[in-house]
């Protein structure tokens, strides 16, 4: 059963924040191997009009667009369990 | 003959003539009326200034008639910075007759929606909040805006858990609003007392160049608005407290009219007739210009028709006239006067005779000073009657708002060169002052 996730992650720049989500993120998608992952750096300072049309006030944001219901996570993410459980996926360790 | 009033309820014009310096802080109109008269200009150019008050004290309509006006009046492109009403509710000021998305269009004002949404975000780790500055500052790149107004910047407050990170955030807003040079007018919650959520976070200093404060109090029959101004750094400004309202066409504030002490002298070669034989002969000629004439008696003693001379032969002399009347409405002030030979109706028809008439419930000095400048100014009178000053004495007008009201509308006519007579009903009562 693979699921395709849509992952859009804000920044501004290249702040320490930011690359720890990056880097917290790139483990899910290579811990999940069986999903499907499109994943997606905006940088609010080249593409303000999108920062803008996603309300982002906090970077960085990660925003789960796919599958529904969307959902937005700020902060450097770096606890995986919660990111999980924000993202809704069941790691698939405990499957 | 000197007149202090300026320019009440006219439009100051976007040229360099019409922007005041005072020490060095340049002041630009904000084109809400009244306010710039108790500014005495306008806003500090480039500054921040936040209002402060309750719920439904009227600071959201403040900043989008700033902006509104802004755009139509100056030529000032804005930006609105939402953080709690969804730009879709906003609009709703198509009620004051301001179309916000013909404004959007024409790409004059953009919205930055920061506004709550249903999505829950939960916070996982560090963040800050330069998304937000980035949104910003694009905003007022994108209109190349001159005007920005925040609603509500206390609302931060409440979104985020990391106050020192909003503090930081905060400060980083008013950098870059000063940096990029626009006029921001910025509003925050009121917390008990007259603490505003940004003074118990310790931000309000810095935010704020200038601080006004809206209330409501209850009246007898409506809410009165007050607006206290509390500071503005760098530059004067008339008297701290005038009152205001909401309209149909959005705010109209009511600044103290100056009271000039050095009053011009006294002509008393120059006559105003009363055309009551007798009279003027007793008078020396008639009334003094600039003189306020006080005509009491018990009732059916003649006063009401002793106005009804002054503004007839007035009329006959070439000189227009206001009738203030509180006593009886329009229409049957016209009737009485129709009766004792007097046409009020083609002379108001022509311009030369334009009747006041107030409610008195809830009534307000300022207000009602206002309304009597206004008319004044609008065709140019030379005669005004009240009728009669008695009534004012209601229960928002004690008689201590009552004497203000006389003396402040002395001072007034003294400058201007009017002749008015106040008529008092109550027998005895003849000592106002």
């Amino acid at each position: 059963m693979s699921k395709k996730y849509i992952l859009k992650l804000y920044v501004v720049g290249s702040s320490t924040a930011s690359k720890i989500a990056i880097k917290n993120i790139e483990e899910i998608i290579a811990q999940e191997s069986e999903s499907d992952f499109e994943f997606e750096v905006i940088d609010v300072r080249e593409h303000p009009q999108l920062a803008e049309n996603d309300k982002i006030l906090a970077v960085p944001t990660l925003i789960k667009k796919l599958p529904e219901p969307l959902r937005k996570i700020i902060g450097d993410l770096s606890d995986t369990d919660k990111v999980l459980l924000g993202l809704d996926i069941i790691p698939q360790n405990k499957k | 003959m000197a007149t202090k009033i300026k320019g009440i309820h006219s439009k100051a014009k976007s040229t360099d003539n019409s922007l005041t310096v005072i020490g060095g802080v340049e002041k630009i109109p904000t084109g809400i009326r009244g306010f710039d008269e108790v500014l005495e200009g306008g806003v500090p150019k480039g500054r921040t200034l936040l209002i402060t008050g309750s719920t439904g004290t009227g600071k959201t309509v403040f900043t989008n008639e700033f902006l509104y006006r802004g755009i139509t009046d100056y030529n000032e492109n804005g930006v609105f910075i939402t953080f709690e009403e969804h730009p879709v509710d906003i609009k709703n000021v198509r009620n004051f007759g301001w179309d916000f998305d013909m404004l959007i269009n024409q790409k004059k004002l953009v919205f930055v929606d920061a506004s709550p949404d249903s999505t829950t975000t939960m916070e996982i780790g560090d963040y800050d909040l330069t998304s937000l500055i980035e949104r910003i500052k694009y905003a007022i790149r994108k209109v190349k805006a001159k005007r920005v107004a925040i609603d509500s910047l206390s609302m931060l407050f409440l979104k985020f858990s990391n106050k020192d990170s909003i503090r930081g955030v905060i400060y980083q807003i008013c950098d870059e609003l000063k940096t990029l040079e626009v006029t921001s007018v910025i509003t925050a919650e009121k917390v008990g007392g007259s603490e505003s959520v940004l003074s118990r976070y310790g931000v309000e200093e810095y935010v704020a160049d200038g601080v006004v404060e809206l209330a409501l109090e209850p009246g007898q029959q409506q809410f009165l608005r007050k607006m206290f101004i509390k500071k503005i750094r760098g530059v004067g400004y008339r008297s701290g407290v005038a009152e205001f309202e909401i309209t149909r066409r959005g705010l109209e504030i009511f600044p103290k009219i100056e009271i000039d002490i050095r009053v011009s002298k006294t002509d008393f070669k120059n006559r105003e007739k009363l055309g009551i034989v007798g009279v003027d002969e007793a008078m020396g000629g008639g009334i003094p210009q600039g003189h306020m004439v006080l005509i009491s008696g018990n009732t059916g003693t003649g006063k009401t028709l002793f106005g009804m001379h002054f503004i007839g032969q007035g009329i006959i002399d070439g000189k227009s006239a206001v009738y203030v009347t509180l006593d009886e409405p329009v229409e049957q002030v016209k009737k009485t006067a129709r009766e004792f030979g007097f046409d009020f109706e083609k002379f108001e028809k022509e311009g030369k005779l334009f009747f006041v008439c107030p409610s008195l419930i809830d009534i307000s000095n300022d207000k009602l000073l206002y309304e009597i400048v206004n008319a004044v100014n609008k065709i140019g009178a030379k005669r005004v009657v009240i009728d009669s000053i008695s009534s004012l004495k209601s229960a928002t007008m004690d008689e201590e708002k009552v004497r203000q009201f006389l003396i402040q509308a002395s001072g007034f006519f003294k400058n201007t060169g009017i002749r008015s007579r106040k008529i008092i009903h109550e027998a005895g009562n003849a000592c106002v002052f």
